[in-house]
């Protein structure tokens, strides 16, 4: 195979620089599978399989603590994120507003804010909100999973978006006015219509935020307060050494999980672009 | 595009107003208390200052503070990471979007997907891999290459680690941009110059080359702009020589308990992200939404 894009001896050279970069990217995480079945230590030469640190890790409370933390940050965050996606991304395509480029670059803002400097901004806003509700009322919320799932949201929207609006704009806009002629409201319209059809781009963009919230440190180092979330939990018992083992069992399980969740993401959206074939007139 | 029932500025607004409010509550006011902050005009702490001032401003800026040098080390860090991930990708776009036939969308998921799993494990794989103790290590002691007294001790705790681990976790969400933009490159104007005498590394450099720029230059921005801030992997692998800008701002918070001067550093690194985005971004569209 020899064409105009690269002669004989250029495509060796890049299929060898091919393999090699995803070499580069997956020994580290096979790396990290193997130590995870290894006893002792996490260094050369590999002892024996074992089990034990998946044993151990389900039995850690406070690694399991922070497990649920973070699966139910993850899912509020999510549901809420979805919610507010649908409503930004149908105004975004469906409607015309003043203000819309605005509106527009307001939702895809949290794209490019460095997390650090967000989680910051929360963690200032928050902390001056109880400060108001101490001096006024004597009561404070304190900081928690509730604002770490209140920044996910903001972050995690944008990427929603992305996921629901290509799949709106190819949805025929017949289908909408048909439904309006025959006397349905813009509400029953939605969830007679638009909803079902809209399904799978849905629940991928719930996918997506889901692991974006799950893996996310940055802003809830600052905002998780005394109920770390497992991304801050992990953080903090990297330093630990003997526990390093569990951690390593626990992040593979993690990793096969997420890669489950990225294929079924993919595979919804890939199933939704095919609906979308048979309704557009 | 035409609203479905003329007229219903009712549902629009209703649409808009969620989204609007959490943003304006969550995003928009947060960033403008940190700007605020930044000149006391807000004071949260009980150590703060009450009074505004721009002297935390003038003392980064002007005066001899060692963060703004802080911040000219993160921004080559950065420059040398960015620039390293687009000549790694590169190739590799390339050889999907001009050199393969068949199941290349297959071939860039295996790219992509390391990029879909934990941040802070693939961060951890590298420690496991660099420490003293580690894999590398470990296998030298094991081979009698060095003795267990003597690790390579430069390969963590390091400027050289932070910028590995960094090239290691943003080479495959570069990979896209750069795919996307010679993926739709139309192939006869490939044709056109080789038919008119060009050989293929003239036609590289003369027509491939110029027409994927743009993509590299969205991937160039996609990796520059999250690592200019980036406090994570430095206090993993990075140690007092990889201490990077992000960790300055985050000590300010958490550890110094000095939140004034640490906004003007927040708000700082926000303005220089901005001014980026402003002059950049265009390159940096995932895709246009039509607006």
């Amino acid at each position: 195979m020899s064409d105009v894009a690269s002669s004989r001896g250029a495509l060796w050279a890049l299929r060898a620089f091919f393999v090699g970069l995803v070499l580069f990217l997956y020994l580290p995480l096979a790396v990290l599978v193997i130590f995870s079945f290894n006893s002792g230590d996490v260094t050369f030469p590999l002892e024996h399989f074992t089990t034990q640190w998946y044993r151990l890790a389900v039995r850690n409370p406070a690694l399991l603590s922070a497990l649920s933390r973070s699966a139910i940050v993850a899912i509020v965050a999510s549901t809420i994120t979805v919610v507010i996606g649908v409503l930004a991304s149908y105004a975004l395509v469906r409607r015309s507003f003043w203000g819309k480029p605005a509106f527009a670059a307001l939702v895809f803002s949290p794209l490019v804010i460095p997390y650090l400097v967000f989680g910051i901004s929360l963690l200032v806003l928050f902390t001056a909100f109880d400060r108001f509700l101490t001096v006024t009322m004597g009561t404070y919320i304190g900081l928690g999973l509730h604002s770490v799932a209140i920044g996910h949201v903001v972050v995690a929207l944008p990427y929603t978006i992305l996921t629901i609006t290509p799949l709106l704009e190819r949805l025929s806009i017949a289908l909408e006015e048909a439904a309006h002629d025959l006397g349905a409201s813009a509400w029953d319209t939605f969830w007679r219509v638009t909803f079902p059809l809209l399904y799978p781009a849905l629940l991928s963009a719930f996918l997506i935020a889901l692991t974006l919230s799950f893996d996310e440190y940055a802003i809830a180092s600052f905002l998780a307060g005394s109920s770390p979330t497992w991304p801050v939990f992990l953080f903090a018992q990297l330093r630990v050494a003997s526990q390093l083992p569990q951690l390593v069992a626990v992040s593979a399980v993690i990793l096969l999980v997420s890669i489950l969740l990225v294929v079924i993401a993919e595979l919804g959206r890939r199933a939704s672009e095919r609906k979308y074939e048979g309704s557009i007139s | 595009m035409v609203a479905v029932e003329p007229g219903s500025r009712r549902v629009t607004a209703g649409l808009l107003a969620t989204p609007l409010l959490w943003l304006t509550l969550f995003f928009l006011i947060p960033v403008g208390f940190i700007a605020a902050y930044s000149i006391g005009a807000i004071h949260v702490l009980p150590t703060d200052p009450k009074v505004i001032s721009f002297e935390d401003w003038h003392h980064f800026l002007i005066g001899d503070s060692i963060y703004l040098g802080l911040f000219w080390k993160s921004v080559r860090v950065s420059l040398v990471v960015s620039i390293s991930v687009v000549l790694l990708a590169y190739p590799v776009g390339y050889f999907l979007a001009l050199c393969v036939k068949k199941r290349k969308y297959v071939l860039l998921l295996v790219i992509i997907a390391p990029f879909l799993t934990s941040y802070l494990l693939r961060v951890l794989a590298w420690k496991v891999i660099l420490g003293n103790r580690g894999v590398i290590n470990s296998l030298l002691f094991d081979l009698h290459i060095r003795s267990p007294g003597d690790p390579v001790s430069w390969l963590i705790y390091s400027q050289f680690a932070v910028m590995l681990v960094l090239v290691y976790v943003w080479v495959p969400f570069v990979a896209l941009p750069i795919f996307v933009g010679l993926d739709s490159l139309d192939r006869s104007l490939l044709e056109a110059a080789g038919d008119l005498g060009a050989n293929r590394w003239r036609t590289f450099l003369r027509v491939t080359l110029p027409l994927s720029l743009p993509g590299a230059v969205a991937g160039f921005i996609f990796v520059f702009v999250p690592t200019i801030g980036e406090f994570v992997t430095p206090q993993l692998v990075g140690g007092t020589n990889g201490f990077l800008f992000g960790n300055a701002i985050n000590d300010r918070f958490t550890k110094a308990l000095d939140w004034q001067s640490g906004s003007v550093m927040a708000f700082f690194l926000l303005a220089v992200v901005a001014l980026l985005m402003a002059l950049f971004g265009r390159f940096a569209q995932v895709r246009n939404v039509r607006t």
